[in-house]
């Protein structure tokens, strides 16, 4: 009784041929399959009878209706702080990342230094490195510095933004040269040369890199649990996993899913208003990978 | 003639300064890159030594340094049956997603390239994209609940509907792990399907004329012409998951802790790094561990492009 809801067929065309018709179903089917966990997890938050343990027969609507489950999720959970935290790791890490990118990415296409190949096969040959591997020395590394639980261990990091570099050097690389040896030689400096004359055009590259970037950082959980070590610092991620994990999983189904459905609030957003750009930066970065 | 011949010279971008060791420009290059440059110096090419060094000495809990072991952290890692049930589980979580995740991003691909209405291309594109900017965190949640190992859980409930016994998705050990596969497909599906979808557009038009002038199905010119051109993306795709596959820790840890529960069932290697660094405080064996894995991973990948390397007829 539960799922057996049929989709609505659209009105039929004319030009609709029969395998056409089929195709359309097919694809309604599977985005049921892709919906369904949403939907669970929006009725259940919503469901004050699935509190402390998980209800039987699963529902399409509420049993008791209540807002009280987010109520709960903001006061135990601190949703709230572990949101402005994220919010303003993302932001930090966006700017830090982006600027080191179109900074370096600018000067390997421009500026074409003594030794600008160099740098670029250093910097991207050292994307293949995994960051498993690297995460040790870096923990020890921050916790020398003092800078465990705090942070600058996520915005010195992002320093380090190799792929980044290489999206702006080929964008660069589509800008004309010329642009620059007229600013050049009108006495402009570098810096002006860079950000009055090269950054207006940018836009579509730095959209594509904040996108990249709030997207990977906003989800990230690895590196937060190993640096991140009092709750007050705790960004979403890790703030909802650790909730859940001292908790038992599976325990309070409503509240823990108030919580996470507010936690993939601002990701949706982004992801509703911005849907067409991110696809196409994915598949530009799957691409350019 | 001659001076036609000047003017096709390109501009010297560079103004030379006599044979000066760095000219003004290089200096501005470096002054551009330096946070590039001090970015990967201390946040890759730095650790990754420190990790070869850390993974030749018997640590104690922070420090960097301590006393030489040679390559005792390697066989002790070598050694330990936790490793090899995590690589096993590994791989085999890894495998399964790989190809799965393939297989079935492309099949829908295919099908929402062949839809002949645009509006529809895209809602579907958007829908099957949805879950994959949902965290690791948010998916494991969400699924700890879907696959409730009683009929209470949606997924027990439906098998319940069709009278099977309920399974127990993260309690059994014998099918947590392609459990875990499953999660990992519906949260990953839509990437490569909008990648693919990417490269099916890339595909020549006059390569399928062609083949239906010869008389090809759609179905053949599928398998013949659309699947050996995108090989590169298939291989692309390989690599990747791979490589995503070898890393795999959020869900397991979330799901089985760092035990790898149940019964070590979700012991990965990550989780096997993550414990022995952060838990148990043996930073040498976590790092020599660390390596081994970079090692499989460079292996892995190097075997894979192996794959691009053979030439085939439509070459």
């Amino acid at each position: 009784m539960a799922q057996a809801v049929s989709p609505s067929v659209p009105v039929r065309r004319k030009r609709w041929s029969t395998s056409q018709i089929v195709l359309f179903l097919v694809l309604i089917l599977g985005s049921f399959v892709m919906i369904v966990p949403f939907l669970w997890m929006l009725v259940t938050s919503f469901d004050w009878a699935a509190r402390l343990t998980i209800t039987f027969p699963p529902k399409l609507w509420p049993e008791e209706p209540t807002l009280k489950t987010y109520q709960i999720a903001f006061t135990n959970i601190k949703m709230m702080r572990y949101i402005s935290n994220s919010a303003v790791v993302s932001a930090g890490v966006i700017i830090v990342s982006a600027l080191s990118a179109l900074l370096s990415g600018y000067a390997l296409s421009k500026i074409r230094f003594k030794g600008a190949n160099i740098v670029l096969l250093l910097a991207l040959s050292t994307m293949m490195i995994p960051f498993e591997m690297t995460m040790i020395p870096q923990y020890l590394l921050f916790a020398k510095l003092g800078l465990i639980n705090s942070y600058w261990a996520f915005y010195l990091p992002a320093l380090n933004y190799a792929f980044g570099t290489f999206l702006a050097k080929a964008f660069f690389d589509q800008l004309p040269t010329p642009l620059r040896e007229a600013a050049v030689i009108d006495g402009a400096s570098e810096i002006k040369v860079f950000s009055r004359v090269y950054l207006p055009l940018c836009t579509p590259i730095i959209a594509t890199m904040i996108i990249l970037l709030f997207l990977g950082v906003w989800n990230d959980m690895l590196w937060p649990l190993l640096v991140l070590k009092s709750s007050v610092k705790y960004t979403i991620q890790i703030g909802l996993a650790m909730f859940t994990y001292d908790n038992g999983i599976n325990k309070q189904p409503s509240i823990i899913m108030a919580a996470t459905a507010f936690s993939l609030i601002p990701v949706v957003v982004v992801y509703l208003f911005l849907q067409r750009y991110i696809i196409e930066s994915i598949a530009l970065s799957g691409i350019k990978q | 003639m001659a001076i036609n011949q000047e003017a096709a010279q390109p501009l010297p971008s560079t103004r030379q300064r006599k044979k000066k060791w760095m000219t003004r420009n290089d200096w501005m290059g470096y002054a551009f890159s330096a946070p590039l440059i001090i970015g990967v110096l201390a946040f890759a090419i730095y650790p990754m030594f420190a990790a070869l060094y850390m993974s030749f000495h018997q640590t104690n809990g922070t420090s960097l340094t301590g006393k030489w072991v040679g390559t005792n952290n390697y066989s002790y890692a070598l050694s330990d049956p936790i490793f090899w049930q995590a690589i096993k589980n590994t791989i085999y979580m890894g495998v399964f997603s790989v190809i799965l995740g393939i297989g079935f991003s492309f099949i829908l691909a295919s099908l929402i390239n062949s839809l002949k209405w645009n509006l529809g291309k895209n809602f579907f594109k958007a829908v099957y994209f949805l879950p994959n900017v949902v965290s690791g965190v948010a998916t494991s949640l969400l699924f700890s609940f879907l696959f409730f190992p009683s009929k209470e859980g949606l997924i027990n409930f439906l098998f319940d509907l069709f009278g099977l016994q309920p399974v127990g998705w993260f309690t059994n050990p014998a099918v947590s792990r392609f459990s875990i596969v499953i999660m990992s497909l519906w949260g990953a599906l839509g990437y490569n399907t909008i990648i693919f979808l990417a490269g099916l557009q890339s595909v020549p038009r006059d390569l399928h004329e062609a083949a239906e002038v010869d008389g090809a199905n759609a179905f053949r010119r599928w398998l013949h012409i659309t699947i050996p051109y995108l090989r590169p993306i298939f291989v692309f795709m390989l690599i990747m998951g791979t490589i995503g596959g070898m890393k795999r820790f959020t869900d397991v840890w979330l799901i089985g802790g760092t035990a790898g529960n149940p019964g070590g069932s979700l012991m990965t290697v990550v989780l096997y790094i993550y414990r022995n660094a952060f838990l148990a405080g043996q930073m040498g064996l976590a790092t020599a561990t660390s390596y081994l894995l970079f090692i499989i991973i460079m292996l892995l990948t190097m075997a894979l492009m192996l794959l691009n390397r053979r030439k085939d007829s439509l070459d």
